[in-house]
């Protein structure tokens, strides 16, 4: 463990009020942690991710976060924490039938029950910032959509932090058997904080899950988390992540398809511009048979920005029948931008159809050209082809109103992102 | 309209255009015939800027203004259209989406107020019918997947929509079949009037039957050798280009 660690593991004691029942849970991945290494360059999953600005990182003096914005003609439940902590005022609406949200700390006996089960479960045991999560986090919320249910109404976990805070807060999701449900999990913050937002999500047998991680902490606003799908009997998952860079963003995802004619649908797009570095990595199980997994994976990086992706598909000995893709496009836009992918199939059924590639290229010239011979100015044009690059994604997101609410922010970011 | 002077101009260290001089007066329509290799399609690229052909010599002026210290899209908000040979097909940008910047760029430089989307919208299934192409092509990338027949009428499609003054097709009859090519020959002929000129590159005779010409120039090693009326395309179907090499006409031309 490292010094930035022991010293926060120090810390965490006070702020665990009503979650005792967890505490089982905290103590055995504060031993898993002991025991596992702390990452340096020659770690395989850290390799191109330092954590030195991390560890350069104290909590400061904690300021006060802006109340979120709401989210036009979305009508979203919006769950907001401020620099960690739930913010039950910005909770104004009422909830639909068959949703229940429950502060960790308030949970009744009936949820206790469950959810001490599935808690830390869903996402990998030796998964390092899960466990720094699991023995660290102060609030969570927990979201139980009840069985044959369709809720209409996204719930939206916010992320607020202002400069100098620290938040480790965790959400745990429950669709009952065929219930349907959309969650967005949204991190924003662009002065010197840091967080790690773990949410585990487990779909029930022909439950449906719409998900959406918005990572857009930018600047010095470092966050590592993960978002973990357990995947039952003909559940299906269509998940979009859209970040931006900063000094430290990394987001793990992982999809364990759990039962049979299970299907998961994973689109993720991220942009990063200045010195900012974005690194997924996203780890597909298929431990079952007939199981089905499409991921498209796009960035776009300019100046001396750096991404890493490893996408890493894994086909169990039982699994017969999967079909699973993999795509990876990037669009470099500039020589000193860095990009680090590694698209990876492990194969031990026999009867299976998968698919991976992996392509990195340079703004066409040609297609500039084209439109500035239209009359589209040279800058104009890039953002026109950048957005060109990923529009199929934002295109495939299930719901438009968030995709229209995304697309000006996205045009912004193209606008600033220089090609040289 | 258009006054090209001596224009020397190269790729890649080889020299291309050796001289070339051209006027084009408001109204008129040029054709531009000659051999493979000539600098037909070099004379496009280096009158709409494209990157990676330097001039070294010469003038162009587009309604007297210098437009060789242009950046390309500047010269398309002055009025110069460009038809490719080989339009660029761009996925995840629609045709629609396209077109609307065209013109609004355009729109913008010339200080004139933007169209609105439904305006747009209305021209453009306007513009599709004209060329034959189907509505829903507007909602595809632009050229995407598109044949090369449908690729030379969504070329001339942005011309009726981009009202340019000075319209230079190259090659815009290669590829063709006879119904594309009336297609394209008419959306040319519906936008012939007193303001706006053309110039026609081909290498067939076969377009100048639909689109009659004023003036025919033959195009060899660089420079225009030779000027006339319709007549001469008629003459170079017939006779080919074989006596460009003939030392007479290169006495005549010294």
């Amino acid at each position: 463990m490292s010094a930035w660690l022991e010293a926060r593991i120090a810390r965490a004691d006070d702020n665990t009020t009503g979650q005792s029942w967890l505490a089982a849970k905290r103590q055995e991945s504060l031993e898993l942690l002991r025991e596992s290494a702390w990452p340096t360059r020659k770690t395989e999953a850290w390799k191109y991710t330092p954590l030195r600005s991390l560890q350069g990182f104290s909590c400061g003096a904690v300021g006060t976060a802006a109340v979120v914005d709401k989210i036009d003609d979305l009508n979203s439940i919006d769950l907001v924490f401020v620099d960690g902590n739930f913010d039950t005022e910005q909770l104004s609406v009422e909830l639909p039938e068959g949703l229940s949200v429950t502060r960790l700390a308030d949970a009744d006996r009936a949820t206790q029950a469950w959810a001490a089960k599935r808690f830390a479960c869903i996402k990998p045991e030796r998964h390092l910032f899960g466990l720094v999560n699991d023995v660290l986090f102060s609030d969570g919320v927990i979201i139980d959509v009840a069985a044959g249910c369709t809720i209409h109404q996204p719930v939206r976990v916010v992320q607020q932090l202002s400069e100098g805070a620290e938040a480790h807060t965790r959400v745990l999701v429950r669709l009952g058997e065929g219930a349907k449900a959309a969650v967005i999990e949204q991190c924003d913050g662009n002065s010197e904080s840091f967080n790690t937002l773990v949410a585990e999500y487990q779909i029930s047998a022909k439950a449906e899950l719409e998900h959406y991680r918005f990572a857009f902490q930018v600047d010095k606003a470092m966050s590592v988390g993960g978002c973990h799908f357990d995947l039952a009997e003909r559940a299906q998952l269509n998940s979009t992540l859209v970040g931006f860079g900063s000094t430290l963003s990394r987001v793990d995802v992982d999809i364990h398809h759990g039962g049979e004619h299970t299907f998961a649908k994973f689109n993720a797009i991220y942009l990063l511009d200045g010195r900012e570095l974005f690194d997924l990595h996203a780890t597909v199980e298929h431990a079952n048979p007939n199981g089905r997994t499409i991921e498209n994976i796009r960035c776009i990086i300019a100046d001396h920005a750096k991404a890493v992706f490893n996408g890493r598909i894994h086909i169990h000995r039982d699994a017969q029948k999967v079909l699973a893709e993999l795509n990876n496009r990037n669009l470099l836009l500039s020589d000193h931008a860095e990009i680090n992918t590694k698209p990876e199939l492990e194969i031990y059924a026999d009867d299976v159809k998968c698919a991976h590639g992996a392509t990195i290229a340079a703004m066409d010239e040609q297609a500039l050209y084209y439109l500035q011979s239209r009359g589209v100015d040279r800058s104009k044009a890039q953002v026109m082809l950048s957005f060109g690059f990923i529009n199929e994604l934002v295109d495939q997101m299930p719901n438009q109103i968030l995709a229209e609410w995304l697309r000006p922010q996205l045009r912004q970011r193209f606008s600033q992102m220089e090609v040289s | 309209m258009l006054k090209v002077k001596d224009l020397h101009a190269s790729v890649e260290d080889k020299a291309i255009l050796k001289g070339l001089s051209l006027n084009i007066k408001a109204g008129e329509v040029h054709a531009i015939m000659g051999p493979n290799g000539a600098g037909k399609s070099t004379l496009g690229y280096v009158l709409s800027g494209r990157e990676g052909y330097s001039v070294e010599g010469g003038s162009a002026e587009l309604d007297g203004k210098d437009i060789l210290d242009m950046e390309a899209d500047e010269r398309a908000c002055a009025g110069l259209f460009l038809a490719f040979q080989y339009p660029v097909e761009i996925p995840g940008v629609s045709n629609l989406e396209f077109l609307k910047a065209s013109l609004d760029a355009q729109r913008k430089m010339q200080g004139v107020e933007p169209l609105t989307a439904t305006e747009i919208l209305k021209m453009a299934r306007a513009a599709c019918k004209q060329v034959h192409l189907p509505i829903e092509f507007l909602k595809r990338g632009v050229n995407e997947g598109f044949s090369g027949g449908e690729k030379k009428r969504n070329e001339i499609l942005q011309m009726l929509m981009l009202q340019p003054k000075l319209c230079i097709l190259d090659e815009s009859d290669s590829g063709l079949d006879i119904d594309a090519l009336q297609v394209v020959a008419e959306g040319v002929n519906s936008q012939r009037s007193p303001d706006r000129s053309f110039l026609i590159v081909t290498h067939y005779q076969r377009l100048l039957d639909y689109i009659k010409p004023d003036f025919v120039h033959v195009l060899a090693d660089g420079k225009i050798v030779k000027s006339g009326g319709p007549e001469l395309a008629l003459e170079l179907e017939e006779n080919g280009y074989g006596w460009l090499n003939n030392s007479a006409y290169e006495g005549q031309n010294a």
